[in-house]
């Protein structure tokens, strides 16, 4: 059975992919399609119940790092199957409600793709048997948790409370995976059976303090607890059935949820329980009195959400077992009602527009139905017995009275509990009187009544289960109770009893006493109101959002120094790193000089290197006469392939020229922007600097090709040289390196020009329309823009050119070529034609995208790599062998000759993106922004 | 010697020739009109002497079929005409200067 466990994390991801792909399907259908997931992932767990309940773990592995301790493990206990349930079933209530919630302007299948997707994520914390899987479910939840509070994005409170909300958990998430890792690392596995079995050795390590308190940042940042409660209310923000979902049941439950799976672990201790019980104690204070001041029903709801989190912490906190059974007790008791009253806040607001209660009031009188549910949730949330919120309540108190971990101070403990609850039972009744009392509706748009019928469904659901539960609770929750207290704390917990009635006891005093004096309170309210008024309150995400928008501008302020938008600045940074990380390892060697000997001086390399040197110096003296400087550079690109071949490098050779074509007519098309004189403008120190610059990376970049040339390393070429024509079927080493060795290589960089000549496309959609009508001296443009000659002699040559490419091509395995060289040669020749007839005439002739030919050649080579894995074999391995085929002889055929038509299509294409648009930027077909990308 | 080498090596002079007079003409003519007809007319006539050279000593000496020189001889025969065409009429374009006697100045169009 451990099988399905995958499955049911994978059903969500299902129903979330159809959602998506079929956004057209009716809102009734979308519904149906994202209650399956939780309705399958129930059916699912549901045979698997009677073993769990003995105690059964299931669990199902496979390797994903082993190295880095990182398997995916599912593992599934009672404590898991009881979340399991509150995830499942609360969702399944949620995604019924939302239907009625959301009205027809909003667009569904995100809203529940985001919210599948957060169920996704919440049950993947709960089903993870690796530290490391579950933590990254848990960051899952918080971006997941971000989408859906800024689902309304056009509000900005909603994008301000879900950046509160993710900055707020996601750094907590940070602080947990710290924590996480160090956990690992002491108890010697990622996996949750080593760690929880190895408490002790955690315990006495000297970082468990560290450790702990890294953890319990990321627990408390997530459950809410004081002090970083603030980014509740604002999330508040979200749809209420988000708030229904994520406050009540799963995300905050979250923390609380991982302090329970961990308590074998890493509980314990002092320090675990004044961590643990005072921050749950402050939450439990701070929630409960600040949730009776807020108007907005939600405000109230989510305060109290706060408190009760707290209450949970707190009871974890207590160094009894059975406060542990009492937080797994009041973690049910809670999900069910608070979902519930988020579900009456909806109602609300969705039938009078208005979630103020200082408006809304009488309510009774409109919506009899609903004011009934929700009094009992309230009355639930208050501790009224006969209701599930009183019996955890109860045993709360019990709990608290025996404590020891305050030291002589413990006897605070019962009072501060019992006060908590007076402020519990005071908003609980104001949210009773305010909202369905107190008069009249003052100021509503619309006259409220009782919403469809079916949306009050899940509410009658959850209320059944408060009466049920607070009823019988031996019978509905007492077994998993039982198995999941005991899964939680590794043992069987103390014997206790899930009745309603205990007889006349202290705890039932504090109820008593809680319930007369909220009631008290709540009557004599006025007074405290006025009292809170007296404090200047700053809203914390007012707070937030300064400090958010001080960070933006810091950044901002960063890039732009670091980003000046100077190509000159940027080259300059990128030299000097040149210089100075290849020059300090320079600076450790005692002579440049290796074991190699020079070569004989050669008269006719001697003088291409003179041309070469006095070109490249004529380039930077004539560089205001830009025409003449770009003749020079080009001199310089002839010299060096001509050197090229001198050194036996065909391939080079051939592919430097090619480049120098393609280059020549790139800068030309770039002069053409650029004023043809520039005047002089450098100012001497800038002058200074520049030469300072140039020669330093002169220096270092000569050094060290001296020092590679004359030093005799044994390199890999030797192997190359002597498995090119057994292993990769080619004589051409260098074409067998690129499509064969190095053929991963080869992808990248395809890839990276595919990317770079998309990107430059991109921009050149943004350049304004521009094109002078005449030259520097303000001659206009000759009227035969395209001589006849020019044109079919072009013409002409096209297919020659093309043949050539073809043979270039074909030969490339074994003689110098191969699909590098073609492209080029193909796209100097297509450019040619651009050239010598003009965009006008060439393109109704040539239907190309080019932007689909780069792709499709990158498809290519991906797909000939990917295709050795049908043979079980690693991407790219290459295959060949030799054919005798009639007429033509043998012949051989290597499946790197696919991988290297890939190759050509990405450079004829990426070239042609480049050159042609650029070239079209003059004309009345300049490329422009169709659709987005 | 024998006659193959002889023809070779006069093919040889007779490129090396006609390519030195055209860059001489190049240097030393008075406009830019008249300097274009060295490099694209002698020193073509010099490198297609070159190129037959090339291929009597590689087919009738080595006796092995090597054909590439024709291609070459083919782009260049193409390529130097249309150069020289492109940059007369760039040149006629920006009106360039000429000397009193070069010939047929009076076709540049006017303004």
């Amino acid at each position: 059975m451990a099988l399905l466990l995958p499955w049911i994390l994978s059903i969500p991801l299902f129903s979330i992919v159809i959602l998506l792909l079929f956004r057209q399907l009716s809102r009734n259908q979308q519904t149906l399609i994202a209650l399956l997931a939780p309705i399958a992932g129930l059916l699912l767990l549901a045979p698997m119940i009677p073993d769990l309940l003995q105690g059964a773990v299931f669990q199902q592995q496979w390797q994903w790092l082993p190295v880095l301790g990182l398997q995916w493990t599912f593992r599934l206990d009672a404590l898991a199957l009881l979340f399991s349930f509150l995830i499942f079933g609360i969702g399944l209530l949620v995604i019924f409600y939302a239907r009625y919630y959301l009205s027809a302007s909003d667009p569904m299948p995100r809203f529940y793709a985001s919210l599948l997707l957060f169920m996704l994520a919440m049950l993947g914390i709960v089903l993870s048997g690796n530290v490391l899987q579950l933590w990254m479910f848990w960051e899952l939840t918080s971006i997941s948790s971000f989408l859906l509070i800024s689902y309304w994005s056009h509000r900005s409170d909603a994008r301000k409370g879900a950046r509160l909300a993710l900055t707020v958990t996601a750094a907590g998430g940070l602080a947990l995976l710290v924590g996480l890792i160090l956990l690992g690392q002491v108890a010697g596995s990622y996996q949750l059976d080593v760690i929880l079995s190895k408490g002790p050795q955690i315990i006495a390590d000297a970082q468990y303090p560290l450790i702990l308190v890294l953890i319990l940042l990321g627990a408390f940042t997530k459950s809410a607890q004081f002090p970083f409660h603030f980014w509740l209310p604002n999330a508040m923000a979200a749809p209420t059935p988000v708030s229904a979902y994520l406050h009540s049941a799963t995300m905050v439950k979250a923390g609380i949820f991982l302090l329970i799976r961990l308590y074998p672990a890493i509980a314990g201790t002092d320090l675990w329980f004044s961590l643990v019980s005072l921050a749950g104690l402050l939450t439990l204070l701070t929630g409960a009195y600040f949730a009776l001041f807020q108007h907005d029903i939600k405000g109230l709801l989510a305060y109290s959400t706060i408190s009760h989190l707290g209450l949970i912490t707190l009871l974890l906190g207590l160094d009894t077992d059975l406060a542990t059974v009492a937080a797994i007790f009041h973690i049910i008791n809670h999900a069910v009602f608070k979902a519930s009253l988020f579900m009456a806040a909806g109602i609300i607001d969705h039938e009078t527009g208005s979630r103020d209660m200082r408006k809304i009031n009488g309510l009774w009188h409109f919506m009899p139905v609903t004011a009934s549910l929700a009094m009992v949730a309230a009355a639930s949330m208050a501790g009224v017995p006969l209701l599930n919120g009183f019996l955890s309540k109860e045993m709360f108190f019990s709990q608290t009275l025996h404590q020891s971990v305050l030291g002589a101070l413990s006897w605070l403990l019962p009072l501060l509990a019992t006060l908590a609850a007076v402020f519990s039972v005071a908003y609980s009744a104001r949210f009773i009187h305010d909202v369905f009392f107190n008069g009249k509706p003052i100021g509503l748009d619309k006259i409220p009544h009782e919403p469809p019928r079916y949306m009050r469904v899940p509410m009658e659901v959850l209320v059944a289960l408060c009466i049920g539960v607070g009823v019988f609770p031996q019978w509905l929750v007492g077994d998993i109770l039982l198995a999941a207290s005991t899964a939680a704390l590794q043992q069987t917990p103390p014997a206790y009893s899930l009745a309603l009635w205990h007889g006349l006891n202290l705890p039932l005093l504090m109820s008593v006493v809680a319930f007369v004096a909220g009631i008290v309170l709540y009557i004599n309210r006025k007074e405290l109101f006025l009292f809170q008024a007296g404090f200047q309150s700053t809203l914390a995400i007012h707070r937030f959002e300064g400090q958010v928008q001080r960070l933006v501008q810091r950044c901002r302020q960063f890039s732009q120094w670091a980003e000046p938008g100077r190509l000159q600045w940027y080259i300059a940074a990128m030299l000097w790193a040149t210089v100075l990380l290849a020059g300090y390892p320079l600076l450790q060697l005692n002579s440049l000089q290796g074991e190699r000997g020079l070569l004989p001086t050669d008269w006719f390399s001697a003088v291409l290197v003179v041309i070469m040197v006095l070109a490249a110096m004529a380039t930077v003296i004539w560089q205001r006469q830009r025409l003449l400087a770009l003749i020079m550079i080009s001199v310089v690109g002839l010299m060096l392939s001509l050197l090229f071949i001198r050194f036996s490098a065909p391939d080079l050779a051939l592919t430097q020229l090619a480049v120098e074509v393609a280059t020549a007519v790139l800068l030309m098309l770039a002069l053409y922007f650029l004023p043809h004189r520039s005047p002089k403008q450098s100012a001497h120190a800038t002058l200074l600097r520049d030469l300072i610059l140039a020669g330093s990376c002169a220096i270092v970049v000569g050094s060290l090709a001296y020092l590679m040339l004359t030093h005799q390393a044994d390199s890999v070429s030797s192997y190359f040289l002597a498995n090119a024509k057994s292993g990769g079927g080619g004589t051409n080493v260098v074409n067998v390196i690129l499509v064969d060795f190095r053929g991963f290589d080869t992808f990248g960089e395809i890839t990276v020009l595919g990317i770079a000549a998309l990107g430059i496309y991109k921009l050149l959609t943004g350049i304004p329309r521009f094109k002078p009508s005449a030259d520097a001296d303000g001659r206009s443009w000759a009227l035969d823009a395209h001589p006849l000659l020019l044109r079919v002699v072009s013409q002409g040559l096209l297919p020659l050119a093309l043949l050539v490419s073809v043979y270039l091509f074909f030969r490339g395995h074994n003689l110098p070529g191969g699909g590098f060289v073609a492209g080029l040669v193909t796209a100097v020749a297509l450019i040619m034609q651009y050239i010598a007839h003009g965009v006008d005439w060439v393109k109704p002739r040539l239907n190309l995208q080019f932007s689909a030919l780069v792709a499709s050649g990158i498809l290519i080579a991906w797909l000939t790599g990917a295709f050795s894995w049908l043979f079980g074999k690693p991407f790219l391995t290459s295959w060949f062998d030799y054919f005798d085929i009639p007429l033509l002889g043998q012949i051989e055929l290597a499946s790197a000759i696919a991988f290297d038509l890939g190759v050509y299509l990405t450079v004829v294409g990426s070239t042609l993106l480049i050159l042609a648009n650029l070239g079209k930027l003059t004309t009345r077909h300049k490329p422009e922004h169709r659709g987005q990308i | 010697m024998t006659t193959l080498e002889w023809l070779i090596s006069g093919l040889l002079c007779v490129g090396a020739l006609f390519v030195l007079l055209g860059s001489v003409a190049l240097l030393k003519l008075p406009d830019f009109y008249t300097r274009l007809h060295g490099p694209t007319k002698a020193t073509t006539l010099g490198l297609g002497s070159l190129v037959l050279a090339s291929m009597v000593f590689f087919n009738l000496q080595l006796e092995t079929l090597s054909l590439q020189q024709l291609l070459i001889a083919l782009f260049l025969f193409i390529s130097a005409p249309v150069t020289a065409h492109m940059l007369i009429k760039v040149a006629m374009h920006h009106k360039l200067k000429h000397h009193h006697t070069t010939q047929g100045v009076d076709k540049l169009p006017a303004d």
